[in-house]
């Protein structure tokens, strides 16, 4: 479970994040939509420790992640914004090398590198140098990367970006296995589509601020909409930055 | 986790070929270059046969004699002395005035011609030398003639000019042997400097220092991780320069050219006792130079002007033999030139020396960990300006 609460963070005279709080259960998939630029990005790296909030806190399974980054981040995987691989790398050396990093021995490493093949459809890719692939698969091995501790919580900034339309489709039908699965999955993006195909409930972002919160058929009940994707553009106010 | 990162960070590197290449260039060229050079100091020192044409030499039999006797080969007069020289095939042809015989019995003033071509530098040796074995001559000749009317030769001789050269080839092989500490040091830096961008400024280019920092892992761990791939890469491009140097050192003719150089495995070893913690302290500050730089071209860039640093105390130390002083032990590119040369002068090392630039090197090393695991808690560091 994930808690965000009175997230604040200034950039000089910018006012990034205003006081953003939401929840993300344990075997849901919660989206994250909102424009470029409505503060996703910083509130999720506030979440990840690497960017310091100037008030209120970020809650992993109950753990300050403030307090002890560590631990939280044991219980995260995440795949942020920048998902550079290094191409003199193979994808197994990926896992192998993150994996570790995680704390896990050599054959929690195998086992987990045969699991996430299979259900990222990327064996083949395995004992390939990363230098030559392609946009999806590089997607691939870098949500696998952030999945290798098998985190009880997981956040996917922007996963689908990138990808063509069977990449897309195959990866939305491994955010819902994971969900299935008991965890934790918080799914930002700024196309519409993606968010409200997957989404079990959907936080809203704009202009720093979280301007909704709930299931699609509340936010449709709220906006008086039919189409969810009407109730989008009501909710923000303008479709500038949205897909 | 060091240990890890160590690890991943070398077979990274490894797989670099460019820069693995690169840097083993380098550790070959350096006693590849001594050799060369080297090999043209002694064939400078090889002197050309002094062979002059000459033209009427049946005029002057007393003055062929003389050339003879001061090692001139003469040979029989060419059809064109002066197409001979313009082409370069002699480096001066004599001609010997027709007028030549009687005016020498007359006693007076008899003609010879050198011809030359100035702008062959390789044959200016040898024409001073011809051009002063005929003044020996004249002068001789002079000589005896004021002699013979009861003059003193002094008299007609106001100067004597006397000439010492000091190009002398051991003096040149001195000046090559102190480009060692200078390349020493400069593979001391460069085997690395690929790995400390690529582990920093690249790490960040590449969009990877972001998920590499979402591992609960310390940033100290981290650091100290990629602080040693980086050492251990420029210590192997040290040690196979050094052995390149040692054993070029070893087969060079020194001995004939009557220097003495001390360069056995013992010395070699002192040099790189006094080298690897160049490697280390080295390392420490490429990496923190390469997180401060917004790009790996960026970083390219000050690094290899970091590379130039060393040039400075070598070129001093090379010029004037200062006394070794203590303060330049904990200076690292100093200590390492004073070390250098001292071995190479035979002299001994006292172990407190080594001793203090290790320790120095380290202190200093651990005070731009510190600093660069504090820059990757910085937002600007982590994900760029």
């Amino acid at each position: 479970m994930i808690e965000i609460e009175g997230l604040e963070k200034r950039y000089g005279a910018v006012h990034a994040v205003q006081g953003v709080s939401f929840r993300a259960d344990d075997g849901k998939i919660t989206g994250l939509l909102g424009p470029n630029g409505a503060g996703k990005t910083t509130t999720l790296r506030m979440l990840s420790s690497l960017v310091q909030p100037d008030a209120g806190r970020a809650l992993v399974d109950g753990i300050d992640v403030r307090r002890e980054p560590r631990q939280a981040l044991r219980r995260l995987g995440m795949l942020p914004d920048s998902r550079g691989l290094y191409p003199r790398l193979t994808g197994r050396e990926h896992l192998a090398y993150f994996g570790g990093l995680q704390g896990l021995g050599a054959p929690e490493i195998e086992q987990r590198t045969r699991e996430l093949a299979e259900l990222l459809d990327m064996t083949e890719l395995l004992d390939r140098r990363v230098a030559g692939f392609s946009q999806g698969e590089r997607t691939k091995v870098a949500i696998a990367r952030a999945l290798v501790h098998g985190p009880p919580n997981i956040v996917l900034d922007e996963a689908t970006n990138g990808l063509d339309v069977m990449s897309t489709r195959a990866m939305r039908t491994v955010i819902r296995k994971l969900a299935d699965s008991g965890c934790c999955v918080l799914f930002s993006s700024h196309v519409m589509q993606e968010v409200s195909a997957l989404c079990d409930r959907i936080v809203v972002f704009a202009r720093g601020k979280v301007v909704s919160d709930g299931t699609p058929a509340e936010l449709r009940a709220r906006t008086g909409e039919d189409n969810l994707e009407n109730a989008f553009v009501k909710i923000i106010g303008t479709d500038v930055g949205l897909e | 986790m060091i240990r890890l990162v160590l690890f991943k960070e070398l077979v990274d590197h490894w797989r670099d070929l460019r820069s693995v290449t690169g840097s083993l260039v380098l550790a070959v060229m350096g006693p590849l270059l001594l050799f060369g050079l080297f090999q043209i100091v002694q064939n400078l020192e090889k002197e050309r046969p002094l062979d002059v044409p000459v033209v009427g030499a049946e005029q002057a039999p007393h003055l062929i004699q003389h050339l003879v006797a001061n090692g001139v080969h003469v040979l029989p007069p060419p059809p064109d002395p002066e197409a001979l020289v313009r082409k370069g095939d002699a480096d001066m042809v004599l001609v010997i005035d027709d007028h030549y015989a009687e005016r020498y019995k007359a006693s007076q003033l008899a003609r010879v011609r050198l011809i030359v071509d100035d702008s062959r530098n390789e044959s200016h040796k040898n024409v001073r030398r011809v051009e002063r074995i005929l003044l020996g001559y004249t002068q001789g000749l002079g000589a005896l003639r004021l002699m013979a009317r009861g003059v003193s030769p002094q008299a007609a001789t106001p100067l004597a000019l006397e000439e010492l050269d000091l190009a002398t080839p051991q003096k040149l092989a001195a000046n090559l042997l102190s480009m060692v500490p200078l390349f020493l040091m400069l593979a001391a830096l460069v085997g690395g400097m690929n790995l400390a961008i690529d582990s920093t400024a690249g790490e960040r280019e590449r969009g990877s220092l972001e998920p590499l920092l979402l591992n609960p892992v310390s940033r100290r761990s981290l650091v100290l991780g990629k602080w040693l791939a980086t050492a251990f890469a420029s210590m192997i491009v040290a040690l196979l320069t050094l052995v390149g140097l040692t054993l070029t050192i070893q087969h060079l003719p020194l001995e004939q050219l009557g220097m003495k150089v001390a360069l056995g495995p013992k010395e070699a070893g002192l040099i790189l006792a006094a080298l690897l913690p160049l490697t280390l302290f080295g390392a420490a500050v490429q990496m923190l130079i390469a997180t401060f730089a917004r790009s790996f071209k960026e970083a390219q860039t000050y690094l290899g002007l970091l590379n130039l640093v060393p040039m400075v105390p070598a070129m001093f130390l090379m010029m004037g033999s200062t006394q070794n002083a203590w303060w330049m032990y904990p200076l690292p590119t100093v200590a390492q030139v004073t070390v250098v040369v001292s071995v190479l002068r035979g002299d001994v090392i006292p172990g407190w020396q080594l001793l203090v630039i290790a320790l120095s090197s380290l202190l200093y090393s651990a005070l731009c960990v510190v600093v660069i695991e504090r820059l990757l808690g910085r937002e600007r560091i982590i994900f760029g300006r």
